[in-house]
């Protein structure tokens, strides 16, 4: 029978697609096309696909019409990866394959002229839509085997070259092939090291006592913080700290976290498994496409949807571009980006925690102690920095904070030696844990996550607690959003705590919390723990 | 045995047998010297119903060994008449009392190596137990820069603002003072033992009260009155309206000694109470430490400079060659004449401001006029 199926997986966005790619070989005028939709890149698999097959020493069906058409037709399809599946089909079409040997498998790989198979990005998440769909075997790229074992109950094949494959098929001892070379990563726009990082504690940092709380708070309830003050007043050091006090993402997060990077191409073949909760630190300078997503082709995950789980840090957010500030407002919201163009619509998770610093000022040093004052900006510049500040972003930030500079009586305090990350980290994990147990069964995990509305219904304040909310709330202190915002804030203030509903005090935690106004120091002692 | 043994033995007694504060034993011990009223009492006259109050105590107490047991625990008792007695205490005597608490206490008890007699440039820094971190950032502030100053710094070892004005001071290596109302040998609250024990070995812990006694309600306004009168002045820094630290700003009133407020924002509930003693004239609003030695230091001593912001090459012209820089359009470039025009002042006046204005450095001669130069945009 001149004709043969293979899978693969076509993404758009987190969203994969199996795809069956149909290949008839039958008399007519000779030549190769490919329906349903390929993109230019795919397109050009026609090419590669022949030149590999026969530079594999496999026959290619040269004398008769080969008629490739991906399934279903009407989903545009782009990338490289779809070489495998096209070259397993047609030769199963033509005879040299079993067709019986491509059921209940996947083809993922991209293939040179030689016949070697490359890496291409996102083989996790490709190999988890397959699962999904009811594949139980997969070919990859010998140096994407490891991401792709990740998902439960695959079996994964891993293979050097379009020969090694076939051999494979035909159940023929697979033949020696040069090793492929592993994807070129990505990390542009990673500044730090992440080793440096593994190094900083908290327990590094002296005064702050105010900022560690308001961290300790964003880190156990996934909320957005904002931490203002002037230049060397501590924002960077305390922000790069977060991701130490966060504990390890769970299985479900991990999977997800592995596979937005792997789309993005920026898993290392020595990665593995991601774990610990990523950082991201764009410079200000970064386009709405680094931050968001997109690009041309297949989207790319942004910097906001690699720190899901984890933390993006926007240092001098008020530099930011101001498309790039507005584009912020629906992820801060939802937890998600949606990447909108001309014929598709991608949607990405992003439920990281975002941490904004901003100075006072451009230059960073005003402070309100005239005789300490030493800024050189122009009140309409101060104005027009504020105004960035004070837009609709800062009204989804759920932690306010005013950091002033340390004193030196600060660093000389002989009572109280700051803490380290790790006994926050175990204050954090218990009161994530309360949150998981709270949310069985629901799509978030986090207060910081949780729907409004839903929080109302199911998880209300009590009586006291909600009035308070609803004066400031009359009274202009808080937005509607903002009276949102200070629930979840008042649930994770009481779930580190230990409490079973926020009381009258945890709600005024959260309302300074938002406000910016100073805590009370009754607030930071009652930690459970 | 000396007068003065007497009378320490006497003091001792009588602390041990009376409230701190006590009016009646404070008003006789200053009329008739406490070895009267202590042999009066054994005589078993009951001088102002006192004697009811305190029989059963007064069979039990025996002065020489409590001196005794209270060195043992490094406490010793420091009376009127020694030469470490901190006199300006004695100003107690003629104010006015709060809550049938007042008068000189008949001594106090202390541990730790600094002298009361070196108390004389010293400042309380108090506040609510409630405290946030604001108002603990300011007690800190204050303290060290007061302390680095040599001052002195006395509160009490409550949590809050207490802990706060302490811990600054430690930190900039200054000295400073706490008062219990409990025993100066016990340590409450118990979580700050390290902070307590540092004062008691660099510092030193005071009361009024015996070794031993316990913190009760009313002897920690006896103990606002010790704070306020041994300093020469006290910031207030935050207390919410039925703060203690009200109490001790009331004592330092009475005593026509400095009281000074440090403001929080208006929505704060623990700064009511001092905006409430800056509003009716109480206090003076003081901002940071070098305010608070302004007031406090020698005459002339501590000045402040007078908060002001920088002064632009614009803020030393005459009010007519203001009048004209006004006039030089900001954007694009004028004639003479229409400048005169515009600023209302004669041509040939104009002009001399424009020259004087151009040596300034605030405008350029240009093509075609006049046009502002960069320092005026400054």
């Amino acid at each position: 029978m001149p004709f043969a199926t293979a899978h693969t997986v076509s993404l758009h966005g987190a969203l994969g697609h199996l795809i069956d790619v149909q290949t008839d070989v039958s008399p007519g005028q000779v030549g190769l096309t490919l329906v349903g939709r390929p993109d230019p890149s795919l397109n050009e698999a026609r090419d590669r696909c022949r030149m590999a097959v026969l530079n594999s020493r496999l026959e290619w069906p040269s004398t008769r019409r080969i008629t490739v058409l991906l399934s279903p037709a009407d989903l545009v399809k782009r990338g490289t990866h779809f070489d495998l599946a096209v070259a397993v089909s047609i030769l199963a079409a033509a005879g040299t394959v079993p067709p019986r040997a491509l059921a209940g498998t996947a083809f993922i790989g991209e293939l040179t002229l030689d016949g070697g198979l490359r890496s291409v990005p996102g083989v996790l998440p490709m190999v988890l839509a397959a699962a999904e769909r009811g594949l139980r075997r997969v070919f990859v790229p010998e140096p994407q085997a490891r991401e792709a074992a990740m998902v439960p109950g695959m079996t994964v094949i891993g293979m050097r070259s379009l020969g090694q494959v076939v051999a494979e098929l035909r159940g023929e001892e697979v033949p020696e092939a040069p090793p492929v070379a592993p994807m070129s990563g990505s990390r542009l726009l990673s500044w730090r090291g992440s080793e440096r990082r593994d190094e900083l504690d908290l327990s590094h940092l002296v005064g702050m006592a105010d900022a560690r709380y308001a961290v300790e708070i964003a880190a156990a309830g996934g909320h957005h913080l904002m931490l203002s003050g002037p230049k060397g007043s501590g924002k960077t050091s305390l922000a790069e700290r977060i991701p130490g006090i966060l504990p390890d993402l769970t299985p479900e997060e991990s999977l997800e976290l592995t596979a937005i990077h792997s789309l993005a191409g920026a898993l290392e073949p020595g990665d593995g498994m991601l774990v610990r909760p990523p950082w991201c630190a764009p410079h200000h300078d970064a386009s709405k496409t680094s931050l968001l997503g997109g690009g041309l082709g297949q989207v790319r995950p942004g910097e906001l949807s690699r720190a899901h789980a984890g933390v993006l840090f926007l240092d001098e957010f008020p530099l930011f571009r101001t498309d790039v500030i507005d584009a912020l407002r629906q992820p801060l919201e939802s937890g998600e980006v949606t990447v909108a163009r001309r014929d598709e619509s991608v949607t990405l998770p992003a439920r990281g925690m975002v941490v904004l610093a901003c100075n006072p000022c451009p230059c960073g040093e005003y402070t309100p102690q005239v005789s300490e004052n030493r800024c050189q900006c122009r009140e309409a510049q101060r104005r027009d920095y504020r105004a960035r500040i004070t837009g609709p972003v800062a009204d989804r930030i759920d932690i306010l904070r005013h950091l002033t500079p340390i004193r030196p009586h600060d660093r000389d305090d002989l009572f109280g030696p700051p803490e380290e990350s790790a006994a926050v980290r175990a204050r954090v994990e218990a009161a994530r844990l309360r949150q998981a147990e709270r949310y069985a069964g629901t799509s978030w995990r986090l207060n910081g996550q949780a729907p409004g509305p839903m929080l109302r219904e199911h998880w209300p304040l009590e009586r006291a607690g909600q009035s308070l909310v609803d004066d400031a709330a009359y009274t202009g202190r808080l937005t509607q959003r903002g009276a949102a915002r200070v629930h979840r804030v008042a649930w994770t203030v009481a779930d580190l705590r230990g409490l079973r509903q926020p009381g009258v005090a945890e709600v005024q935690t959260a309302l300074h919390l938002r406000t910016g106004e100073p805590l009370l120091l009754s607030a930071l002692e009652r930690r459970a723990g | 045995m000396t007068a003065a043994d007497d009378d320490r033995l006497a003091r001792a007694a009588l602390s041990r047998i009376s409230e701190p504060g006590d009016l009646r034993i404070t008003r006789l011990v200053n009329e008739l010297g406490a070895a009267t009223v202590y042999g009066g009492l054994r005589l078993e006259r009951d001088l102002e119903g006192v004697l009811t109050d305190v029989a059963a105590r007064l069979v039990a107490v025996d002065p020489g060994r409590e001196l005794e047991q209270a060195a043992r625990l490094g406490v010793r008792f420091v009376v009127p008449g020694d030469p470490e007695w901190p006199h300006q205490l004695d100003a107690l005597a003629a104010a006015e009392p709060v809550q049938e608490r007042g008068g000189v206490p008949l001594g106090l008890w202390v541990r730790g190596p600094l002298r009361l007699d070196e108390l004389d440039r010293s400042v309380a820094v108090v506040g609510s137990r409630s405290a946030t971190t604001y108002g603990a950032g300011v007690a800190a502030d204050v303290a060290a820069r007061t302390a680095r100053a040599g001052f002195v710094v006395v509160s009490g070892a409550a949590f809050g603002i207490d802990q706060a004005a302490h811990r600054g001071a430690v930190a900039a290596g200054g000295r400073s003072v706490a008062v219990l109302a409990c025993g100066a040998d016990r340590v409450y609250p118990a979580a700050h033992r390290a902070l307590i024990d540092h004062l008691a070995a660099e510092g030193a812990v005071v009361s009024e009260t015996p070794p031993g006694g316990a913190p009760t309600r009313l002897r920690f306004l006896s103990r606002n009155r010790v704070i306020a009168a041994l300093v020469r002045g006290t910031v207030v820094v935050e207390a919410a309206v039925r703060s203690g630290a009200l109490n001790t700003a009331n004592w330092a009133s009475r005593l026509n000694r400095p009281l000074m407020g440090v403001p929080g924002p208006v929505t704060s509930a623990p700064s009511q109470g001092v905006h409430q003693l800056i509003r009716v004239g109480a206090a003076t609003l003081v901002t940071s430490g070098d305010d608070v030695l302004e007031l406090l230091g020698d005459a002339g001593e501590h000045l402040v400079d007078e908060p002001r912001g920088r002064t632009r090459p614009r803020d030393r012209l005459t009010v007519r060659h203001q009048q004209v820089l006004d006039a030089v359009p900001s954007e694009r470039t004028a004639a003479t004449d229409s400048i005169a025009r515009t600023a209302g002042i004669g041509l040939r006046e104009v002009r001399t401001a424009l020259d004087r204005l151009e040596r300034d450095g605030l405008v350029e001669r240009v093509e075609g006029g006049w046009r502002l130069a960069a320092l005026a945009h400054t």
